[in-house]
């Protein structure tokens, strides 16, 4: 049993902005030191980064994700979700959310939709009478949006880190995410309807430019999806099909970028944030192997069993913990850290490995939203220069949104697993 | 400090074009495998071991980078709160914890280095399975080196934070 004061130690260290991934190497090491194990012992289970052939797409979405970010992808898009459901009543706000839910989709939840997309949609929101409070709420809601279609980078860790099938957790992951869009959307009309917004009258000249100007970048999520879920490729040649069509398609058919000034920087700084998250997954592996030899999930489970025997009890209670790690933790730290303890817990009550992660995310996602620290509101209010109270309020009506959407997924495991048994039979 | 500054610049440009070349071999490496299992049923066996060293030189390095822009994944709730003399001692704290993990790594990963090197298996096409490990002990070395310098920044330069 390592040294329980220096744990709590160094928990406090982490709550300074101390680097996530020297904590955890600090717990590691410690957890590794109280049972006479040699430090190479933790290093061994870094190189086990080098022995995982899935971690591959990783590197590759993210560099397609920041150069369709960098582009003028986020236009196209907004284009076109206007003109085709922009004649609706509150058309606008829906385009924004079905916009967003693809972007994020693409680039990961690290606050890029906020500041690419949101930053273009919310003067016309403005422009459009939607009011303020609305229009900011909206825009922060959607920037984690998205997170459970494929191939959201959170999806991929996810699989990675529990061990379950990718390409699975990628077909799960369509009906629940739909069910969040569909959810935010009825409430943006039915919130709207009222208000005199401004329509646009729909057009098929107009969804027909609109169609052409992003018709290169239409059969991407088709690519993607279509190819996995018939078996024609895996999820890595899936990312490197995705990194080099992304690639010809914004350097030299739309020449949107140019190679001399922005291939490069979109390369490096694409890959200071797969270094950052991947050091927080080496120092991890090396702690979850010492956790789980000695069988800490184990105790954890006897210990929770003598009160709750229920499994909706337990996903009841899971909720909330997530909702609190996802206020606190980047998503990409809290999958590392958390997933590797919840899962054999989960397991035993009988929780689909592949539900749980939908169930997962969808609590991550709330929680970049939920007060006082949820990562959005920060963005947003910076983004936007509004003070962080009044971001606060004003996507408070959207959380309440979002949590009838994952009681649903919670207790309806099928919302998830339909469309995999569909496959299967 | 002008030296300091000086090298740990020198530092990140290598870094950056090594990241840039190992993302390269990655994009095309991975197409080049796709066409060829695709089209001509077949592909190069050494193709995925390279793929899967490549993550980790770019784990490594971009994560040194991220040490030196300061844009390391942290939780950043109550620093909000100190005053900006607070603010000060704090980070250097934090930097100085993350050094001391850093150097334990860095010795750690060179024992183990060591260990590689004494029973050196061939991962692909003669390339040793030491030769491609070593990037972890450079990794953690430069990340020491980058929180130390760090650290003699905040103390003697007035407005970094």
């Amino acid at each position: 049993m390592p040294n329980l004061v220096l744990i709590i130690l160094f928990v406090l260290f982490a709550l300074f902005r101390t680097p996530l991934f020297a904590v955890i190497s600090a717990i590691a090491i410690l957890s590794f030191l109280s049972i006479q194990t040699d430090l190479s012992a933790v290093i061994i289970e870094m190189v086990r980064l080098a022995n995982t052939s899935t971690l591959i797409a990783i590197p590759l979405f993210t560099f397609a994700g920041y150069i369709l970010a960098e582009s003028n992808t986020p236009k196209r898009l907004i284009n076109l979700t206007q003109a085709l459901l922009g004649w609706l009543p509150g058309g606008l706000a829906i385009v924004v959310l079905v916009s967003c839910a693809i972007f994020t989709a693409f680039t990961g939840a690290s606050g890029i939709t906020i500041v690419a997309i949101g930053g273009l949609v919310f003067p016309a929101l403005i422009k459009g009478n939607y009011t303020e409070k609305f229009s900011l709420g909206l825009v922060t809601t959607s920037g984690s949006l998205g997170l459970l279609f494929p191939p959201s980078l959170p999806l991929i860790l996810y699989g990675l880190v529990a061990q379950v099938d990718i390409d699975k957790l990628f077909i799960a992951g369509i009906i629940p995410g739909i069910l969040l869009v569909l959810i935010l959307s009825i409430y943006s009309v039915a919130k709207n309807y009222k208000i005199r917004t401004q329509i646009q009258k729909f057009s098929f000249s107009n969804l027909w430019r609109a169609t052409l100007d992003a018709i290169w970048e239409i059969p991407l999520p088709f690519i993607i999806i279509g190819g996995i879920y018939s078996g024609i490729f895996t999820v890595i040649e899936a990312s490197a099909i995705t990194a080099v069509y992304v690639l010809i398609v914004e350097f030299f058919i739309y020449k949107d970028l140019s190679i001399k000034k922005d291939l490069f920087k979109i390369m490096k700084e694409s890959m200071v944030l797969v270094g950052a998250i991947l050091i927080i997954l080496a120092s991890a592996l090396g702690l979850t192997s010492y956790l789980i030899d000695e069988q800490v999930p184990m105790k954890i489970f006897d210990f929770i069993q003598k009160y709750i025997s229920s499994k909706y009890i337990f996903l009841f209670l899971l909720n909330l913990f997530l909702l609190i790690v996802g206020m606190l933790m980047d998503i990409f730290s809290a999958i590392i850290v958390v997933v590797p303890i919840i899962t054999p817990i989960a397991l035993k009550f009988g929780v689909d490995p592949v539900h749980l992660g939908i169930i997962f995310l969808t609590n991550l996602e709330i929680g970049y939203l939920t007060p006082p620290v949820g990562l959005n509101l920060f963005i947003s209010s910076f983004r936007f220069e509004k003070p962080i109270i009044k971001i606060y309020s004003a996507t408070l009506p959207f959380i309440l949104m979002l949590f009838i959407a994952l009681l649903l997924i919670t207790y309806i495991p099928d919302i998830s697993l339909f469309l995999l048994k569909l496959k299967a039979s | 400090m002008k030296f300091l500054n000086f090298i740990d610049e020198i530092i990140a440009r290598v870094e950056t074009v090594l990241v840039i070349i190992l993302l390269s071999l990655m994009v095309i490496v991975g197409f080049v495998q796709v066409l060829l299992r695709n089209l001509f049923q077949t592909g190069l066996l050494w193709a995925d071991p390279l793929l899967r060293h490549a993550v980790l030189w770019i784990a490594f390095i971009g994560a040194s980078i991220a040490t030196y822009e300061d844009r390391h994944i942290n939780i950043d709730i109550l620093t909000r709160l100190l005053s900006p003399k607070l603010k000060r001692l704090v980070s250097i704290l934090t930097n100085a914890f993350a050094l001391v993990v850093c150097i334990i790594l860095f010795k750690a990963s060179v024992d183990f280095i060591k260990m590689e090197f004494e029973y050196p298996t061939e991962v692909f096409r003669g390339v040793k399975n030491w030769m491609l490990e070593i990037i972890i002990p450079i990794g953690f070395g430069l990340m020491s080196l980058r929180f130390l310098f760090r650290i003699l920044k905040i103390i003697f330069i007035k407005n970094i934070l």
